[in-house]
């Protein structure tokens, strides 16, 4: 549960004729992470590489037709397909589509033109509103003998251009309405310059109204049979639609099939592309967990007893490339998304997930500290992992975490004897923090001080695993340096219950203080030469990078700046008393306000609850960003490289979400 | 200098600064030229600031070309995100001459029925505040129709004239109508973002893309009259009626049949003008002289905002347009090295040239 899962390098060669079920079987197999081939670059075999890139280029716009049609036809992706679907060729997808479309999008089509031909029968029925109330027939205004006359549609911001064209001839544009982009005009001139002004109009963009000579009489004759008209196409686009639903019952579940089987495909044809090759053969290469092998083997050999597969012993160091598989344990999955956000750990390091799963609501809890707002967040958590709420299940994987941290504000707010903010209805376990401002500083230090030395002591244990004793001896956060922290924090200790007028027998014994400053100087010696003895331990040479007097020269400023990083880093966690204090008062100006409405009023409750919410909803949020502060910046910091790669095994489809 | 301008502009100025630097240098350009073939010309290439975004393997000179303009999508996503409301809002529109010629390739594409691969290569990268994202076009592009193609642009703001001009592309079965409206929407909408700033904002916008819209309007102008045979109120009614040198007036001489050398030697009395540029036989090189000799005229402009008062927007304007300049004859470049032409043939046609780029180095 601490470390990444134990990777094994394994190389295969695969026949050309089985290349297709192979890759498919590595995929079913979902482990196999593939990587790639550095000895054979597809560069270097541009025929084998461009055929697949081809497929690749084939199958992407092949989904893109798909999805097209199933947009058409209002299909949504569906759920992931139960079993992995198998390759098929773009030929054959090729003829599918088409014969989809060809069913699909001529309704589709048929549709579309009904929609815009009812839409031209608004526009017409638009533009011939404004004149409605002209007693004139249509038919006058169409064969005018003298006068021409054009009424149509224009953008705005060409009707003063229009004019200014228009200056040699005699015209008159009469603007009938205007909406936001359009105007609604009338163009008069005479017939004699009927050509410059049909020129003229068609250069500004004025699109005639062209109504159909079908439309005679009055234009309240005409808007009328238009209206009839409106109504019949309306009927038909009612028809096309029901064929339309009719067509996605009968077609969902194929189409939803072919989008799955093109976009596996196209998968395994980019993987293909990046295999080595050569002449009748593939090569390729990749990572699987050491546990998973066998069940790699086992799927290969159902496909093809040709393939060879070449397993390579445990790589027992990291190295660059090596991906890292943190073991999924299903409650602290959550904790390990904030853990790789962070970044990846290292091939061979501890996971600090279940560290982070204690320590994290643990400080969330001791700043947070309520029995009812804990409540709050333990419901919300379970909320969130009941995934009840459609809206908020993208948001489930949290759950666990909020549960957690809900758990331990319930349990700082029995030791805090808080509900709700009211600091009344039960007693403290512990201590009252707006009461005891100073004891509950002072502990979180403490507990500072230790989750600083864990830090460190895991750092230790990362130093042995990776087998890096010099480091483990005298680099940054390793022995030397928790030695010189602990006599340091033993040397503050002595003075503490001084300071806070605690009882004699807080005291550490007289010998042990007497032998704290020596084992002070000798781990900040240790620490300040901490790289020559580092590289005399692992054998590294030149023991000093610069020259000896730089280095020298260099030593105070290295000491000084350890101690201020150790006060600081200890001192950062006050900030958990802090918010606990901040948290007590905060409630309390909740009821100083409540009380202002009237105590036991209708305005007291609703202030009361208000800030109730206020406070889990703003406070929470605050906490818990700067609990992943101290996790981040002052824990991880104690141990944590990261930098590690993403173990991400070759698979044909999305994995359904647990 | 205000407060104001010198909070707006120094972290832009100093980030433009900073890439003007890496723009590239007469000694580069001249082994760019001289470059034996495109391997050569491509590996120079490779040692400049288009390094990051040239990938050497399997490049085919189309390919190389839609990888150097990759960078001048970064810039222009870099600087839109330092400047700060109209300035940004300007960088966006000049930005969208490309997305308009962008719009302009999908729309020929369909019409002679090309695939979508082949489409792909000639469009430009797309930044993060690019309308029309690849997918959309390439829906566009599958879509096989211009008037269905127009409906999927229905959430940017060259819908509405797209849309109307449908009717006139439907009746003509010609995307002329389409592209002119499509231009004179984008330029009526530049030339509105350069209104709402102040001086010296206001100033340098106008020397700079005022100039721009000029040159776009008086070539079309120009070229609707010699080449297309459009009638006066066309061509009055296919051009702008604004502009920073080029006005009003200008262009309704040229529709009216004027003398056009005279006119353009009216507006821009300082440069060479060809003498027949009225007649389609003739107006061919001196047309594109004057492209050329108008360009470089806007490159000088452009130069000249970085001498003296450095908090203003000319800065950078200036520098977008000469990458633009540069990426143009990068592209000249490449074509004319893939194609094997000799030095004289494609040199002259840059706005770069070895006597042109002196003044340039003389400033850095």
């Amino acid at each position: 549960m601490f470390r990444a899962l134990a990777m094994s390098k394994v190389q295969l060669v695969i026949p050309e004729q089985v290349v297709i079920p192979t890759t498919e079987a590595l995929a079913a197999s979902g482990v196999f992470h593939p990587t790639l081939n550095r000895y054979f670059s597809p560069e270097d075999t541009p025929d084998h590489a461009s055929q697949w890139r081809d497929w690749v280029n084939a199958f992407t716009t092949l989904e893109r037709r798909i999805m097209d049609v199933m947009e058409a036809l209002d299909v949504d992706e569906g759920a992931l397909p139960t079993e992995t679907p198998h390759l098929i060729e773009p030929n054959e997808a090729t003829l599918d589509v088409e014969r989809l479309e060809q069913e699909t999008l001529t309704c589709v089509r048929e549709l579309e033109q009904q929609k815009q031909h009812l839409a031209q029968l608004q526009r017409y029925v638009n533009q011939l509103q404004p004149v409605a109330s002209l007693n004139a027939d249509l038919d006058t205004v169409r064969n005018l003998q003298y006068l021409f006359a054009m009424m149509g549609t224009i953008p705005i911001a060409n009707l003063e251009r229009l004019r200014s064209s228009l200056e040699h001839v005699p015209f008159k544009l009469v603007t009938l309405r205007r909406d936001e982009y359009l105007a609604t005009v009338m163009l008069f001139g005479t017939k004699r310059d009927a050509e410059v002004l049909t020129r003229a109009a068609r250069s500004a963009y004025l699109n005639p109204l062209n109504l159909p000579e079908m439309y005679h009489g009055t234009p309240a004759e005409a808007i009328e049979a238009l209206q009839t008209e409106i109504q019949r196409t309306q009927e038909r686009i009612d028809g096309l639609q029901a064929d339309i639903d009719r067509l996605h019952e009968e077609r969902i579940g194929h189409l939803r099939l072919l989008l799955w089987r093109v976009r596996a495909s196209r998968t395994l044809a980019q993987t293909i592309a990046h295999y080595g090759r050569l002449r009748y053969t593939y090569l390729v290469e990749g990572w699987t967990p050491v546990s998973r092998i066998p069940l790699l083997q086992e799927k290969i050999k159902q496909v093809s007893n040709e393939v060879l597969i070449e397993v390579a012993p445990p790589q027992s160091r990291n190295e660059a490339e090596t991906p890292v598989a943190l073991e999924q344990v299903s409650p602290l999955r959550a904790f390990q998304s904030l853990v790789t956000t962070y970044s990846q750990p290292l091939y061979g390091e501890l996971d600090p997930t279940p560290l982070l799963a204690i320590t994290f609501p643990l400080i969330f809890g001791i700043m947070f500290g309520d029995v009812g707002h804990g409540l709050l967040l333990l419901l919300l958590g379970i909320l969130l992992v009941s995934r009840v709420i459609k809206k908020l299940r993208g948001m489930a994987s949290f759950g666990a975490i909020v549960i957690a941290c809900g758990v331990t504000s319930m349990i700082s707010g029995f030791l805090y004897g808080s509900v709700f903010g009211n600091e009344k209805l039960l007693t403290a376990l512990w201590v009252q923090p707006l009461e005891e401002i100073m004891s509950i500083l002072v502990a979180t230090v403490g507990i500072g001080a230790l989750l600083l030395s864990v830090g460190m002591v895991v750092n230790i244990a990362n130093a042995a695993l990776l087998k890096s004793w010099g480091h483990l001896l005298f680099g940054h956060n390793g022995l030397a340096n928790l030695v010189f922290y602990w006599a340091l924090l033993g040397l503050a200790w002595n003075v503490l219950p001084e300071m806070l007028g605690l009882a004699e027998s807080f005291r550490l014994p007289e010998s042990l203080v007497a032998t704290l400053p020596l084992v002070a100087v000798a781990g900040a010696l240790m620490v300040a030469f901490s790289e020559i003895l580092e590289n005399l331990v692992e054998g590294h040479r030149p023991l000093v990078k610069d020259s000896l007097g730089t280095y020298l020269v260099q030593l105070p400023v290295e000491i000084f700046e350890m101690l201020i990083s150790l006060f600081s880093n200890t001192l950062s966690y006050v900030r958990m008393g802090a918010f606990a204090v901040a948290h007590g008062t905060l409630s309390l100006v909740i009821f100083i306000i409540a009380d202002m409405a009237g105590a036991g009023s209708v305005g007291y409750w609703v202030v009361v609850v208000l800030g109730n919410l206020f406070v889990v909803g703003f406070e929470g949020m605050i906490v818990g960003i700067q609990t992943l502060r101290l996790e981040y910046y002052e824990f991880f910091s104690k141990f944590f490289a990261g930098g590690g790669a993403s173990y991400h095994p070759l698979i044909l489809v999305p994995r359904k979400e647990v | 200098m205000s407060v104001a301008s010198v909070s707006t502009y120094s972290m832009v100025h100093a980030t433009v600064r900073a890439l003007y630097s890496k723009m590239l240098g007469p000694d580069t350009w001249t082994a760019l030229v001289q470059a034996k073939d495109l391997d050569t010309a491509l590996s120079v290439l490779s040692k400049t600031a288009y390094s990051t975004h040239l990938l050497l393997k399997g490049i085919t000179p189309r390919r190389a070309v839609y990888q150097i303009r990759r960078r001048l999508a970064d810039i222009y996503e870099k600087l839109i995100r330092l400047l700060p409301g109209e300035g940004s809002q300007l960088l966006l529109w000049l930005w969208r001459l490309y997305e308009v010629d962008d719009i302009k390739a999908v729309l020929r594409g369909i019409e002679a029925r090309a695939s979508w691969e082949q489409i792909l290569l000639l469009l430009y990268p797309k930044p993060k505040h690019a309308l029309l994202s690849l997918d959309t076009m390439q829906r566009m592009v599958l879509s096989g129709d211009v008037a269905r193609a127009v409906e999927l642009t229905s959430h940017t703001p060259y819908y509405n004239a797209l849309v109307h001009a449908v009717e006139r592309y439907k009746a003509e079965r010609s995307l002329f109508p389409l592209e002119v409206a499509l231009d004179l929407e984008h330029h009526r909408r530049l030339w509105e973002s350069i209104e709402g700033f102040g001086d010296p904002d206001r100033t340098w916008a106008l020397r700079i893309v005022g100039s721009m819209i000029d040159m776009d309007n008086l070539l079309w102008a120009i070229r609707y009259r010699i080449y297309h045979h459009l009638s006066e109120e066309e061509i009055i009614n296919y051009t702008l009626p604004f502009g920073y040198q080029v006005g009003d007036e200008h262009i309704r001489a040229i529709a009216a049949g004027a003398d056009i050398a005279g006119i353009v030697k009216s507006v821009y009395p300082e440069i060479p003008v060809a003498e027949k540029m009225d007649d389609e036989s003739t107006a061919g090189r001196g047309l594109q002289a004057l492209e050329l000799t108008l360009q470089r005229r806007i490159a000088a402009q452009c130069r000249a905002a970085f001498i003296g008062d450095p908090f203003h927007i000319g800065i950078p304007l200036g520098y977008l347009v000469l990458s633009e300049y540069e990426i143009k004859d990068l592209t000249v470049l490449i074509e004319a090295k893939a194609s094997q032409l000799p030095i004289e043939t494609f040199e002259r046609i840059m706005v770069f040239q070895s006597t042109a780029y002196a003044d340039m180095a003389a400033l850095r």
